[in-house]
């Protein structure tokens, strides 16, 4: 970065929603800053590499085991994660949780952001999604309908690299052009969706008096499949491989590796890097790595003067020095928990006072159980397929919808296979060598877990706000959660744990479900206790709407109090139905990239007739 | 050169020798690619995995020609290559480590204007284990044909084709069943795009992409695409340097590649299985060469009308690493300082067995 240089945009955070936006931006030939709060590397291999590295070195594999820990920048771990005791808010980590729930959702703070460990589900939201108050009586509309984002979510599809086939993915309002097809042809279903298949496929449902035929349908995955020749009118789609400096790859494709999450060995799976390494390649992006926005300034007119920075100068220590960046637009970009606390942070609380709230976040109930087959567990993707035909309906009336993920890695996320199992098999039943393989591969092989993503509407009481009383190593202000999971959505949960006996009935699994109550997401409801994870799908604190009274930005994610000022990402969305929120976080930040170059050039237009 | 006399048994002659060449050259690939130690050497193992996948393609290349023009495209038995391989262009195929010397061959092997030295059977990499020379098929086509490269070669089927064309015509030339071309649907890969084969301007693309992959298209070190041709992707490791598009050739400026020629198991050259004396090696080294074995059935039945074989080989390829790592990382007590490794030999029972599955 030059110093004192005057940006056209200044961008808080590399994730999926920074880099789209400096793409755009620099591509219709404007001049972008970014400031990236973790540590960036070169765009090469070593980077990706150092991560894998520290992934496989790690016992304790969770979502933030491959990225180096800081306290200049934390992250939060959902290992981090306890049950709120008596000690009120517990703050012994990076989030200062305020309760009743204890969530232990994460993002990640590195450059390209959590894309680095997301799952790569890339599904649309449906049509009604956008309008579930209208329709149910529940929760938000936006601002805009699924035909105004759907255009986007093609351009996104594109970008992500999505492989679906349309064919399995229309359902449930979800329409696409005549003609289209998705770059990328479908991944196939696992070995173990098929055996559950088998059971389920044609399994009625009655729900809210009208009835459903459950099917396994594979998810549209951000991972290099088949190239489909028809993709764009017959000129078919290149696959992006692995970030390079020799670049070579030439989009290595997915190879069913089962630690796909938190890191593809392969980078056959999408990660913003590969956005960021295009827009990089424009020579108009600089970006400021180690850098922490502290604070955003606002002049008397309301607009975005500066943003006060904090670069940090090595991981480990707290040194640092402050700084200020100047530009004609500004976009926070640091996904929902911190845009909201930055603009906290800063004094701005927002006309609606909704700057925080309506925190949003799927709830995930876990049911596991053993197949009476061997049905090749630990095989393919985390997730190739589920059940998603309870993602709508009349039902959303009265309880929140699901959609169902089959997980090829067993009860991994419950119970923490295979290496539980190992030392279950070693200290409880004394076997070791060949007769220790033997057990492991046969009650592995067996396991299902089905995860329930849950819907949560949206609710002022659930936000996120700061307080002086937490700060980080470098002074900035922590973010306070203040959560809890709605009763929409525990009948929802209900509901979801009653279905997850019926399929493991029809599939002749044994129910091993069991919910602590000692852990740190048990919720009671209704006599009955869950334990609920989160699912890293955050949302709402800047949400979409129609004024300012009642919304914090307009359609195209510009704060209504501040004409120069975009607050991008899950935070602007309304609802988050029951779609992984990237996608839609990729189409949204797409459209509002195309309304920011339009501002600038209406800007410079206007500031052209005044030097005049 | 064209004779005059048209011969479609000698462009079959020719295009079988291409796919038994483009094969040819992956254990080799392989060897190096498997040797280096885990967490190590990320842009070299990057290089020559972008290189070993795209050989890959190119034997899907030679076989849609050759099977377009009504052959039937071997890989299996007699079919199967054997080390050391001698190519066309003097260049000897050994199976090494990954080294210096292997690097240097690599560059040979992509561009035969390489200044390359053969390794003296007594270079402490050999050990003497210089054993008979395999020589490559497309030597033996016929007498008085002494392709001077890969891409000579190459440029030799193109004419032949385009001569056989001009003399039955093109449509009876490509009399070959389209059923039997490997599409993209089988060809699941990231080294390129599988062509299919119908008429003369796609023959003539699939071939021209094998000599521009390798070469690079009369000096030009990247494709239309940005891909940087073979023989400097090698060069990058060989000068520890990557090039950029504005570089000239053999004077790259981009960012340095760090290689690490001692992060190596130190695989025994050319490993015979018969050598392997103990009994987990021989265990190990049955078992690689049974997958190698597998492999090489499921392509020949992939490239004779049943595409859909592909999808195990994917299987295959990956059990064949698997057991190619257990060999590398095992020293061999017979011979200090030395690991196992791959042999890459033909198992004549697989052919029994898998042949019922297939």
């Amino acid at each position: 970065m030059a110093s004192g240089t005057f940006y056209d945009a200044v961008i808080v955070g590399a994730g999926i929603s920074g880099a789209l936006i400096a793409g755009e931006l620099s591509r219709a030939g404007k001049r972008v800053l970014i400031l990236e709060a973790g540590p960036a590397g070169d765009m090469d291999t070593e980077t990706y590499d150092s991560y894998l590295t520290r992934f496989y070195a790690t016992a304790a594999k969770d979502n933030q085991s491959p990225f180096p820990p800081s306290d200049n920048a934390p992250m939060p771990r959902s290992k981090d994660v306890h049950p709120i005791g008596g000690a009120h808010p517990d703050a012994s980590a990076y989030i200062v949780q305020n309760g009743p729930f204890a969530t232990d959702s994460t993002y990640t703070r590195v450059l390209g952001g959590t894309t680095l460990h997301w799952e790569g589900k890339t599904l649309r939201m449906l049509p009604e999604d956008f309008e579930t108050h209208t329709r149910y009586g529940q929760g938000r509309d936006w601002p805009i309908g699924y035909a105004d984002l759907e255009p986007f979510y093609r351009e996104a599809e594109r970008e992500i690299g999505v492989s679906a086939d349309v064919e399995d993915q229309a359902y449930l309002g979800i329409s696409f052009p005549p003609g289209y097809v998705y770059p990328m042809r479908g991944l196939p279903l696992s070995y173990l969706d098929k055996v559950v298949a088998s059971d389920v496929d044609g399994m009625p449902v009655e729900l809210g008096g009208e009835r459903y035929d459950l099917r396994v349908r594979p998810f549209p995955q951000g991972r290099n499949g088949i190239p489909n020749p028809k993709y764009d009118g017959g000129k078919g789609y290149r696959p992006v491989g692995a970030v390079s400096t020799s670049q070579v790859e030439e989009g290595g494709r997915c190879q069913g590796n089962n630690n796909c999450v938190p890191l593809c060995p392969v980078q056959a799976k999408y990660n913003a890097l590969k956005t960021l390494t295009r827009a990089l390649q424009t020579g108009l992006v600089d970006i400021l790595p180690q850098t922490v926005a502290s604070k955003v300034h606002v002049d008397h007119g309301g607009r975005v003067s500066h943003i006060e920075y904090k670069t940090y100068h090595a991981p480990d220590s707290k040194d640092h020095t402050t700084g200020t960046v100047r530009g004609q637009l500004y976009v926070l970009s640091a996904n929902a928990i911190e845009n909201a606390r930055l603009l906290l942070a800063s004094g701005l609380t927002g006309t609606s006072g909704l700057v925080g709230r309506n925190l949003m976040d799927h709830a995930y109930l876990l049911a596991w159980g053993l197949l009476p087959e061997i049905a090749g567990t630990f095989r393919g993707t985390i997730c190739t397929g589920g059940i998603t035909d309870l993602r709508g309906g009349a039902f959303r009336r009265d309880q929140a919808g699901f959609a169902v993920d089959i997980h090829n890695d067993g009860w991994g996320w419950a119970t923490g296979s295979p290496w539980s199992d190992v030392l279950s098999i070693v200290d409880d039943h004394n076997k070791f060598g060949a007769e220790l393989r033997r057990a492991l591969v046969a009650r592995i092989s067996h396991q299902l877990l089905l995860a329930f993503m849950v819907e949560v509407p949206p609710s002022t009481g659930n936000r996120v706000t700061v307080s002086a009383d937490y700060r980080d190593q470098l002074g900035n202000m922590r973010p306070v959660v203040t959560y809890s999971v709605p009763d929409y959505t525990m009948r929802g949960v209900v509901y979801a744990r009653e279905l997850s006996r019926r399929i493991f009935q029809r599939t002749g699994t044994a129910d091993h479900t069991w919910y602590d109550p000692e852990d740190y997401g048990y919720v009671t409801y209704e006599g009955q206790g869950f334990a609920i994870r989160g699912g890293n799908h955050l949302g709402g604190t800047h949400v979409m709407g129609t004024s300012a009274r009642d919304s914090v930005v307009d359609a195209n994610q510009r704060s209504w109090d501040h004409e120069n000022l975009y607050l991008v990402g899950g935070g602007s969305m309304a609802s988050i139905g029951t779609s992984n929120i990237t996608l839609t976080i990729a189409a949204l930040c797409i459209k509002s990239a195309r309304h920011m170059v339009a501002q600038l050039r209406r800007e410079a237009a206007v500031a052209e007739v005044a030097t005049h | 050169m064209s004779t005059g006399v048209v011969s479609t048994a000698r462009l079959k002659a020719l295009l079988q020798a291409g796919v038994e060449l483009e094969l040819s050259t992956i254990p080799p690939y392989l060897c190096a690619l498997y040797s280096l130690r885990p967490m190590t050497n990320a842009e070299a193992s990057l290089v020559i995995r972008s290189v070993v996948v795209e050989e890959m393609l190119h034997m899907v290349l030679a076989a849609n020609v050759l099977n377009a023009i009504g052959g039937e495209p071997h890989v299996a038995d007699g079919h199967a290559p054997r080390y050391p391989h001698e190519l066309p262009t003097g260049v000897v195929l050994h199976l090494l480590p990954f080294s210096r010397e292997a690097v240097d061959t690599f560059l040979k092997v992509e561009n035969p204007a390489h200044p390359h030295r053969a390794l003296e059977a007594d270079h402490p990499l050999l050990a003497g284990r210089n054993h008979q020379r395999h020589r490559a098929r497309c030597l033996d086509v016929d007498e008085g044909f002494h392709p001077a490269s890969i891409g000579d070669f190459y440029h030799e089927v193109i004419r032949e084709l385009e001569a056989a064309a001009a003399d039955i015509g093109e449509r009876t030339l490509f009399c070959g069943d389209p059923t039997r071309q490997v599409t993209r649907d089988y060809y699941y890969a990231a080294g390129g795009r599988s062509i299919l084969v119908g008429d003369l301007d796609s023959a003539r693309a699939a071939l021209n992409e094998i000599v521009e992959q390798g070469e690079g298209d009369m000096g030009a070190m990247f494709d239309d695409d940005g891909d940087l041709a073979h023989y400097y992707r090698f060069q990058q490791l060989r000068d520890g340097r990557s090039y950029r598009r504005s570089d000239d050739a053999g004077a790259p400026t981009g960012p340095p590649v760090e290689v690490d020629y001692d992060a190596v198991y130190p695989m025994i050259a050319n490993p015979r299985s018969e050598e392997y004396r103990v009994p987990g090696l021989q265990a190990a080294a049955a078992g690689a060469n049974r997958t190698w074995s597998e492999l090489l059935l499921q392509l020949d039945a992939a490239f004779n009308g049943r595409p859909a074989a592909l999808l195990p080989a994917v299987h295959s390829m990956f059990k064949l690493r698997d057991q190619s790592l257990v060999l590398l990382a095992n020293p061999m007590p017979d011979h200090p300082g030395r690991n196992a490794g791959p042999t890459f030999e033909w198992d004549p029972s697989a052919r029994a067995e898998l042949g019922m599955r297939l």
